[in-house]
C-alpha cells in the first residue's frame, strides 16, 4: 500500500490521542474509602461512610431503595439510612452487644451503582463473642444489575491510579517489543556480519531504554501511591532496574569502543546477553517468587488485573498506540545511524 | 587424535591446568587476591566490632566477595590481550578456551569463598551462633560465589576486548547483573543463618543454580563470536 507508512503512524497517533482523552475522561465507578468513626461500642452510633468515584445517587436523592447493612463474620446487621448524598451516607446503627467478628464490613445497596463494599469499615470494641440475636438481623435487598454507563472499575488502594495501567504496562510492552527487534538484529548480526543489523539493533536498544526509564517512572509513581514508598524490594522490580542498567551497559560498551571496527560484533555478542537476562530476570524469576506486583503470582495473565470491558477497549488500543509511536521512534533512529554511517563511509 | 566434543574439553583441560600453573608460578597474583579479601575481611571486622546481626554479617561477606571476586576474576583475559598471546591463541578452539576459563574460575571461586568464608569466622564468628545452619551457610558462601563468577567471566571476556579501561568497563558492565544474584546469595545466607528451615529456602539454591547455568551457556555459546572478531 502506497500511504502504509503514513497511515499506522496516524493510527498510533489517533490510538494514542483516544486513549489519552478516554484514559483521563473516563469516571471511576463507585466505591467506599472512609468509615467513621472508624471504632464503635455496643449501643447507639451514628455512622457516616465516604466514597469515591462517579455519585452513587443524585443530590437530595430519596433514601427508598438504598439500605446499608453491616457484617460480622456471617451475620448481618441492619441500619437505619438518615441521609444520602452524592459521595457519603449517614446512617444510625444499634451494635448487638454479642457479635461472631468485631470486625465489621459494611454493604451499601443503591439502586442506581449497585452493591458497594468496604471490608473491615468498622471495629467494635467491648462486645461479647456470640451470634448476632435476631432483633437487629437484616434481610438484604435483590442484587440490582446497575447501569454505571462507560466508566472504570473501583479497587481498593487502587483507586484513581487505576489509569496509569494505561502508560505503565503499555511502555513496558513496546520496550519488550523493540529490545525483541534488537535481539533478533544482533543474531542476524552475528551471522551476517553486516553493518546495517547493528545500526538496526543500536536504534532498538537506544529506544527500548527510554522505554523502560518511562516504565520505571510510572511504575514508580504508582507504587508510592499504592504500596506507599517510591521503591521497595521486589523482584519484579529489581529485574527492571537491573534490565535497564543492563542496556545502559550497552551503550556504554559501545562508547568504549569507540571506532573499533569489531564495535558491531562485541556489542551484539553483549545485546544477545542482555535479551536473554532480560528475559530470565522479567519474565522467568519473579513468577516463582512471591511479589507485590500484580499479574505475577504464577499466573501473568491478564485476569489478575481485573480488567474489564472498559477497562480493555482503552488498554489495548493504548498497547497498539505506545507500540507504534515506540516503533517509530525506532526507525528515526535508525535513519539517523545509517546517514551517520555513510556521510562517514564516503 | 582427538574429535570434535572431545578435543574442546581436551583444549578445555589445557586452559584450565596451564591458567592454574602460570597463576601458581606468579605467585603474587593468588596472593594479591588472597591479600585483598583478608584485609576487607578485616575492615568489616573493625567496621562492626561486636554485636553483629545476621543482616549485618550476610551484607559484609556479600560487599566483600563482590569486590574480591571482581579482583580475582577481572584479570582471567588480561593475558590474552598481549599480542604474541593472542596469535598462539588464535588456533586454539574458542569453545574450549571458554570452557577452561569457566573451569578456572570455578576453582578460583571456590578458594576465595573458603578464604572469605574462613576470615568472617575468625574475626567475626558466627554471629546467630548455635542456631545457625553452618553448612547451608557455607552452601550458600560457594554456590553465590559461583553464580556470580560465571557471570563476570563472560562480562570481562567483552571487556577484555576494548582497547582502553577494560578492567573498569568489566567492573561497571558486572555490577547490575551481579545484583540478582546477591540478592538471592544474601537471602540464603541470612536464612540458613537465623536457622530457616532448609524447606523454607530450597528455592533459591534452584534459582541461583538457574542464573549460574544460564550465563555459563550463554558464555560458550556468544565466546567464539567475540573470539573470532
Amino acid at each position: 500500500m502506497r500511504y502504509w507508512n503514513s497511515v499506522w503512524k496516524m493510527g498510533g497517533i489517533l490510538l494514542l490521542a483516544y486513549v489519552i482523552v478516554r484514559g483521563f475522561g473516563t469516571p471511576l465507578q463507585p466505591g467506599l474509602v472512609e468509615a467513621n468513626p472508624s471504632r464503635l461500642k455496643p449501643g447507639l452510633a451514628d455512622l457516616e461512610l465516604k466514597a469515591v468515584g462517579q455519585p452513587f445517587a443524585e443530590e437530595n436523592a430519596p433514601i427508598e431503595g438504598h439500605q446499608l447493612i453491616l457484617k460480622s463474620d456471617q451475620d448481618l446487621i441492619a441500619t437505619n439510612l438518615t441521609r444520602i448524598s452524592p459521595h457519603s451516607v449517614q446512617a444510625s446503627v444499634v451494635i448487638p452487644d454479642l457479635l461472631p467478628s468485631p470486625a465489621l464490613d459494611a454493604f451499601l445497596f443503591t439502586p442506581s451503582s449497585g452493591t458497594l463494599f468496604l471490608g473491615n469499615a468498622f471495629f467494635v470494641e467491648g462486645a461479647g463473642t456470640g451470634p448476632v440475636p435476631q432483633a437487629f438481623a437484616a434481610t438484604p435487598p435483590a442484587e440490582v444489575d446497575p447501569n454505571l454507563g462507560f466508566s472504570f472499575p473501583y479497587q481498593p488502594n487502587i483507586i484513581e491510579s487505576i489509569r496509569n495501567l494505561l502508560w505503565h504496562v503499555p511502555m513496558w510492552f513496546a520496550m519488550f517489543f523493540v529490545m525483541g527487534i534488537g535481539f533478533v538484529a544482533s543474531l542476524m548480526q552475528l551471522r551476517t556480519d553486516k553493518a546495517d543489523w547493528d545500526h538496526r539493533s543500536e536504534a532498538a536498544v537506544r529506544t527500548g531504554l527510554v522505554f523502560g526509564i518511562l516504565g520505571l517512572i510510572t511504575g514508580s509513581l504508582w507504587a508510592r501511591w499504592t504500596w506507599g514508598a517510591w521503591w521497595v524490594s521486589d523482584p519484579q522490580l529489581n529485574g527492571a532496574l537491573v534490565t535497564v542498567l543492563l542496556y545502559t551497559g550497552y551503550l556504554l560498551l559501545r562508547a568504549a569502543m569507540g571506532e573499533d571496527e569489531r564495535v558491531g560484533r562485541i556489542t551484539a555478542v553483549y545485546n544477545v546477553f542482555a535479551f536473554v537476562m532480560l528475559v530470565i530476570l522479567l519474565m522467568v524469576l519473579p513468577r516463582y517468587t512471591e511479589s507485590l506486583h500484580p499479574g505475577k503470582d504464577g499466573n501473568p495473565g491478564f485476569n489478575s488485573y481485573d480488567l474489564d470491558n472498559s477497562l480493555r477497549a482503552v488498554f489495548y488500543p493504548a498497547v497498539i498506540g505506545w507500540g507504534a509511536l515506540c516503533y517509530w521512534m525506532y526507525t528515526l533512529r535508525l535513519r539517523m545511524n545509517r546517514l551517520e554511517y555513510r556521510l562517514l563511509n564516503e | 587424535m582427538y574429535s570434535g566434543f572431545q578435543s574442546t574439553l581436551q583444549t578445555a583441560k589445557t586452559i584450565a591446568s596451564l591458567e592454574w600453573r602460570l597463576e601458581w608460578r606468579q605467585g603474587h597474583q593468588i596472593a594479591s587476591v588472597g591479600m585483598f579479601a583478608l584485609s576487607s575481611v578485616y575492615v568489616a571486622f573493625q567496621a562492626a566490632r561486636n554485636d553483629v546481626s545476621a543482616d549485618a554479617w550476610s551484607a559484609m561477606l556479600w560487599m566483600v566477595y563482590l569486590f574480591s571476586g571482581f579482583t580475582a576474576v577481572g584479570r582471567l583475559f588480561d593475558r590474552e590481550r598481549s599480542s604474541a598471546r593472542r596469535y598462539l591463541q588464535w588456533t586454539v578452539d574458542p569453545l574450549g578456551l571458554m570452557l577452561g576459563k569457566l573451569a578456572h574460575a570455578i576453582f578460583t571461586t571456590t578458594g576465595l569463598s573458603a578464604v572469605v568464608l574462613c576470615g568472617f569466622l575468625l574475626f567475626l564468628g558466627w554471629p546467630t551462633g548455635e542456631t545457625a545452619k553452618m553448612g547451608i551457610v557455607v552452601f550458600a558462601a560457594w554456590l553465590g560465589g559461583l553464580s556470580m563468577t560465571t557471570t563476570l567471566v563472560f562480562v570481562t571476556a567483552v571487556a577484555s576486548q576494548v582497547k582502553a579501561g577494560g578492567s573498569a568497563l568489566g567492573a561497571i558492565l558486572g555490577l547490575p547483573l551481579l545484583i540478582p544474584q546477591l540478592i538471592l546469595a544474601t537471602r540464603l545466607t541470612v536464612g540458613a543463618l537465623q536457622g530457616t528451615p532448609w524447606s523454607l529456602v530450597a528455592e533459591i539454591p534452584l534459582f541461583l543454580t538457574t542464573l549460574c547455568a544460564g550465563t555459563s551457556i550463554m558464555a560458550c555459546i556468544l565466546f567464539p563470536y567475540i573470539w573470532r572478531a
